[in-house]
């Protein structure tokens, strides 16, 4: 009972940082149809601002926070202006898009690596030693940090799209563009919307991993499993990101605490693979088209 | 006063020149109707008036200015499109709907008498403000649609196809509504395939066959018209209408 329990927590925390992942992909997605296989490295920067932020500027955690989710979002809504809207602009297929993500986020990764370096940093332990206690259930600090923030995270952006005037024009552009703009909303401006909050998520996700591993150029190779998080709750969909992140992040801990570790990453792709042959459209999703 | 001027419009798409050099005039107050055949280029000319396509030739004028090619600016400028299919947001409840088609405005007082003026207009949607519109039947949707577009506050509405695919009573009740948008002071231009209601309605009319305005005046002359009757009211050219 008590691994159980344990797991579960470890699970929960683990998810919610995948939950902050996945509506990025989510959000992007339910308004462009294309995944965006940069945000990864947006995730990366967010780590690495929030790092500059508390070492090199000294700001405390939350001023780091602010920094990365700032950081990040910038970087998320010059990415759509640089690389995205060339290819709006000329009605490229949705193919050119994530081919474009793709290079986009070699690109800034590579960068980092060719400035920055490959070296791994460490950020300064800010909330002190020693995991808290519940029972007989330990909680890491930074574990339950992440938890906290993510979970306000995303209650704030819920209550941004479902109760917003801004939200709920995102929600119209996401069920169609054409009809939006028949309102007077701006398809342009509701995709700089997007961005920039699926951009400031990523970096309070990427400053959080940061503080619960390191820093370091490939970090954001973890948003392959928020990918599969995503599609497996149904791309495009908020609530089925959230589903979507906290079931995978339960599931591999239970799989690294009752199996073995090395299953972990086996189970999870074969979630994606049988959710993509059983239900492409994912849990909550509405349409089974490209899941690119 | 004139409210909307098209000059010589030529709009492309698809490499199909679905409209070639349309000419056309909307004063202010008025109910102008297009009637012509599928195809003949009338949503594409009330898409290219509401800037989702651009015109490889000519000039439109709202109120004296030019417009401006791009959508969000022209509903602000005052024009105000329902579209064929009517595009409600089906996963919004009737009253987001309804606040969507305010979202350029920042009056609320005037937003919510607005409101109450829908929803006076369209019981219905009252009953069934807080329901996903998405559950709606086709004519509640179609009202949705026009309801809408009245909270846009707009001065020209585009209507297109707003009777199809709807039950005799609720084509009459479309009709209806669309006196009382010119009631309510809306210059309308309404593209029909209905064009016995579409021209019994109307003040003027145009005919526009193959991407060209091929005739043009008043309503019930062009009601009265031998070759309009035998082509758009379904009466052969021998027997009186």
């Amino acid at each position: 009972m008590n691994l159980f329990l344990q797991q579960l927590v470890n699970g929960l925390s683990i998810g919610s940082i995948y939950a902050l992942m996945a509506v990025g992909y989510s959000l992007v997605y339910s308004i462009m149809n294309f995944s965006n296989f940069a945000h990864g490295s947006v995730i990366m920067l967010g780590a690495y601002f929030g790092y500059y932020a508390m070492t090199l500027l000294g700001l405390p955690f939350l001023g780091g926070a602010v920094a990365a989710a700032l950081g990040s979002a910038g970087v998320a809504i010059i990415l759509e202006r640089l690389a995205y809207k060339p290819l709006r602009d000329r009605r490229a297929p949705f193919l050119y898009f994530i081919i474009t993500a793709m290079g986009a986020s070699m690109f800034i990764d590579n960068s980092v690596i060719a400035t920055i370096g490959p070296t791994p940093k460490m950020y300064p332990n800010v909330f002190g030693q020693g995991p808290i206690s519940i029972g007989h259930i330990d909680i890491g600090r930074v574990d339950l940090a992440m938890f906290i923030i993510s979970a306000v995270a995303l209650v704030a952006l819920i209550l941004f799209i479902d109760h917003t005037k801004l939200g709920k024009a995102i929600q119209a552009t996401a069920y169609n563009m054409k009809a939006s703009a028949l309102m007077g909303i701006s398809p342009s401006f509701v995709i700089i919307l997007v961005f920039g909050i699926g951009g400031g998520l990523a970096g309070i996700a990427g400053i959080l991993y940061g503080m619960k591993y390191q820093v370091f150029p490939q970090i954001g190779a973890i948003t392959l499993k928020s990918f599969i998080a995503a599609v497996f709750g149904g791309l495009g969909s908020l609530p089925g990101a959230l589903l979507g992140a906290l079931l995978l992040g339960i599931l591999e801990t239970f799989v690294s605490g009752y199996l073995s570790s090395q299953y972990r990453d086996l189970i999870a792709f074969t979630l994606l693979i049988a959710m993509l042959v059983i239900r492409p459209s994912g849990i909550m999703g509405k349409n089974a088209e490209d899941k690119a | 006063m004139s409210m909307l001027n098209v000059n010589d419009l030529h709009v492309s798409y698809g490499g199909i020149r679905a409209l070639r050099g349309v000419t056309l005039e909307v004063m202010q107050g008025e109910i102008v109707t297009i009637i012509g055949a599928n195809g003949a280029g009338k949503s594409t000319l009330l898409n290219a008036i509401s800037g989702f396509l651009r015109p490889g030739q000519g000039e439109m004028h709202f109120k004296g200015e030019k417009i401006e090619m791009k959508p969000s600016r022209i509903v602000k400028a005052g024009i105000c499109h329902v579209p064929e299919g009517r595009l409600i947001f089906a996963n919004l409840t009737v009253e987001d709907n309804l606040k969507l088609g305010a979202y350029l405005r920042t009056d609320r007082k005037k937003i919510a008498q607005d409101l109450e003026r829908v929803y006076g207009l369209f019981p219905r949607l009252r009953e069934r403000m807080k329901q996903l519109s998405g559950t709606l039947s086709g004519g509640e949707q179609q009202m949705l649609a026009m309801g809408r577009a009245l909270m846009t506050d707009g001065d020209l509405v585009l209507l297109d196809e707003p009777s199809l695919g709807l039950a005799p009573l609720l084509v009459k009740t479309v009709f209806d509504i669309i006196l009382e948008f010119r009631d309510l002071g809306k210059t309308i231009l309404l593209v029909e395939q209905n064009a016995y209601k579409a021209l019994h309605i109307a003040d003027r009319a145009y005919v526009l066959e193959q991407g060209k305005i091929v005739k043009s005046g008043a309503a019930k002359a062009i009601a009265e018209d031998p070759a309009v009757k035998e082509a758009y009211l379904g009466a052969k050219s021998t027997t009186a209408g």
